[in-house]
């Protein structure tokens, strides 16, 4: 583990008070890291991510003895080491061998742990340079697209979109220039290939990757044409990189990790006021722009409504209190009975 | 009049900006992200590759910034900026949500009073400069009075009285008592909330509120009816788990024979009287505490003056008290 470190001037302190846990977190800065063998098409393509990337992304250009998916390795601690190090959340790890071509690990992280990795084989690759286009502004956001009900059902493909997400886009912001929507990271699967029919199909191994569809990223600048209405037209522009690849080995996120990982910041009471987070009830804005309100008043009571007060019907010695509907001749005889009774007793005491 | 072209034109329009699918497309405008969750067209994927993978991808585009553009804009240098809403895609957070600071002793206490905070503005107007200057810092106005060229002197000063001396030891000890309070926080918040410190001992703090409750506890129930008729205190707590226990009212002959013969045998005996047995005593502990012994058979002046005595005479006057006691050591 690092040492705790005590800042010793305002500098440092600024610095380490960046690295703070936040509400609203940084872009995930990632880490590319060359293993002990990889081929030229590995170097291109984390070269071509990495301009994606920038400027949240850090090179490891020099050879690394790592092995993610090896358990009996200390690379889970090399990943952790690294990422207090660099305060890195995301690790690109390319290496090549004989079984595994060209694997490109992706490895995602919480609080410095090893949260998910995910590991895919680069089929084919066409780099940046060797497509003749304009190129988008790096460091602006990119849109993103997937395209395939099986990000939605495969829980393999869920977590490569997840991990794609984190990687380019993860970061949460409130607003953003409509000018400066320069270019789309498109995912896009093959036609899911059903799995072989065989005579046991209990025999079969739940993770058969062959039937697995190829991984077609693809990244395309946008153009915005004039429509006529408010919502421009988009033509795209191939720009590179293109990759199509194979999902391989993966470990997923350990729930309790996970859970941790996803619980999310409660919203401030400003945010619940403009109505985030909860419905709003009985506002609304029109159609010009103004904020209306609808109030609800309770059931009036009407039986206790002051009416007109009149010196007649105020309540006297022998005056009459009320007087309602066809009882009221009733009452008034008892109350003039009652009324003769007191002056009885008043005279037989 | 024929308006058949323009309602051609406009459809026209729209056809170009908008994105019939059968599943509708799933747009989360907070992470500028769209999901076509139809199924992969194999027919158009088998024919030409980039070409399908192109116009699936503009159509995710063109979904997402007809989503983009609908938001509210507010203006800006560089253009139009988008309000985006809250993301609704959960994503995993890449460090844990940032624990809340523990409030200070003063926070504490504001909360208990509803004090509300106010921000103080950290320069404060100077009537005689006419302008703003800092309340602290550099050419700061808490040290007017150490800097100022003449100086009220009280009536009854002393002839040493130095004023800025006055002033400028009144400032320093408000910083220091500042720190030593920020200290006090710092030291609280790093032990936690609880009642344990870091290590998991109570701290020392703590263990003792626990002990002086303890003995409260103990006091309290140690009347006849156990504490039920004493007086209580504002706030006192009422202690839980105490009970009187009665005996039986109908117990058997022998039971009772065999506590008054206890309660007998006990009033026959010395054995609480009885002094420690000289001969169980341990080796190293002698019978005999020399020093007291000492301190008694000189009365207070010590073995030395006891030698003295012995060996025939007083050797010198005085000498009474501590000063002889101290030989008693040796």
């Amino acid at each position: 583990m690092l040492r705790n470190i005590k800042p010793k001037n305002a500098r440092s302190k600024r610095a380490l008070d960046a690295r703070l846990p936040k509400d609203i977190e940084d872009p995930r800065t990632t880490v590319f890291v060359r293993g002990t063998h990889t081929g030229q098409v590995l170097n291109d393509v984390m070269r071509d991510l990495m301009a994606l990337k920038r400027p949240h992304a850090i090179s490891f250009s020099k050879k690394n003895d790592i092995h993610p998916f090896d358990t009996a390795s200390t690379s889970t601690a090399s990943l952790e080491f690294w990422a207090n190090k660099n305060d890195a959340s995301m690790f690109v790890i390319g290496q090549t061998t004989k079984k595994r071509p060209n694997g490109l690990t992706l490895v995602r992280m919480f609080d410095n742990r090893v949260l998910d990795m995910l590991e895919v084989g680069v089929e084919s690759f066409v780099s940046m340079a060797d497509i003749k286009t304009p190129k988008s502004t790096p460091g602006h956001k990119p849109l993103m697209h997937f395209a395939s009900d099986l990000f939605d059902t495969n829980p393999r493909f869920a977590q490569l979109k997840s991990m794609l997400i984190a990687l380019f886009n993860g970061e949460v912001i409130d607003s953003i220039c409509l000018a400066g929507l320069e270019y789309v990271i498109s995912v896009s699967l093959g036609p899911s290939v059903p799995a072989p029919a065989t005579m046991y199909p209990n025999l079969v191994k739940e993770e058969d990757l062959s039937s697995l569809p190829t991984i077609h990223l693809r990244s395309y600048t946008t153009r915005l044409l004039a429509s006529g209405t408010k919502i421009p037209r988009v033509e795209l522009t191939p720009m590179g990189p293109s990759l199509d690849m194979r999902l391989r080995r993966h470990t997923p996120p350990d729930p309790e990790l996970l859970k941790l990982a996803l619980k999310t910041p409660k919203l401030k009471k400003t945010d619940i006021e403009k109505g985030l987070g909860k419905k709003r009830k009985n506002i609304e804005v029109d159609e010009m722009g103004d904020l209306r309100g609808q109030i609800h008043v309770g059931k009036q009571d009407l039986g206790k409504l002051q009416t007109r007060k009149m010196k007649g019907l105020k309540g006297g010695d022998g005056a009459v209190e009320e007087q309602e509907g066809p009882d009221g001749e009733e009452e008034e005889e008892e109350e003039q009975d009652g009324q003769q009774r007191k002056k009885r007793r008043r005279q037989s005491t | 009049m024929d308006v058949s072209g323009i309602i051609a034109s406009n459809a026209a329009k729209y056809a170009a900006i908008t994105v019939e699918k059968e599943t509708p497309l799933d747009v989360d405008a907070g992470l500028l992200l769209v999901t076509d969750l139809n199924p992969i067209d194999e027919e158009s994927y088998a024919a030409n590759l980039e070409d399908h993978l192109q116009s699936l991808a503009r159509d995710g585009a063109q979904a997402l910034l007809a989503a983009l553009f609908a938001l509210p804009t507010t203006r800006s240098d560089d253009g139009p900026l988008a309000q985006l809403p809250p993301p609704t895609t959960a994503l995993p957070r890449a460090k844990p949500l940032p624990k809340p600071k523990p409030p200070t002793k003063w926070e504490q206490f504001a909360a208990a009073k509803g004090i509300q905070h106010k921000v103080r503005d950290k320069r404060e107007w100077d009537e005689e400069r006419q302008e703003w200057v800092n309340r602290w810092g550099r050419d700061g106005k808490n040290r007017r009075f150490e800097e100022q060229w003449i100086t009220e002197v009280p009536a009854n000063a002393d002839v040493d009285f130095d004023p800025r001396k006055e002033a400028r030891d009144e400032r320093k000890a408000r910083v220091a008592k500042n720190e030593k309070q920020r200290l006090g926080n710092a030291a609280r918040a790093a032990g936690g909330t609880g009642k344990k410190g870091e290590d998991g001992e109570p701290r020392p703090r703590d263990a003792r509120k626990q002990q002086i409750e303890r003995t409260l506890a103990t006091s309290r129930i140690s009347t006849a009816s156990m504490g039920k008729f004493d007086r209580k205190l504002d706030g006192e707590k009422k202690v839980r788990g105490v009970k009187r226990k009665f005996d039986p009212t109908e117990r058997p002959l022998s039971d009772e024979k065999d506590a008054s013969l206890a309660l007998i045998s006990r009033m026959g005996s010395d054995a609480k009287k009885s002094r420690r047995d000289p001969a169980a005593a341990p080796d190293d502990e002698p019978m005999l505490n020399v020093r007291k012994a000492v301190r008694f058979a000189s009365k207070g002046r010590g073995g030395v003056a006891l030698g003295r005595a012995a060996a025939g005479g007083r050797g010198r006057g005085g000498g009474r008290g501590r000063g002889g006691g101290r030989g008693g050591k040796r």
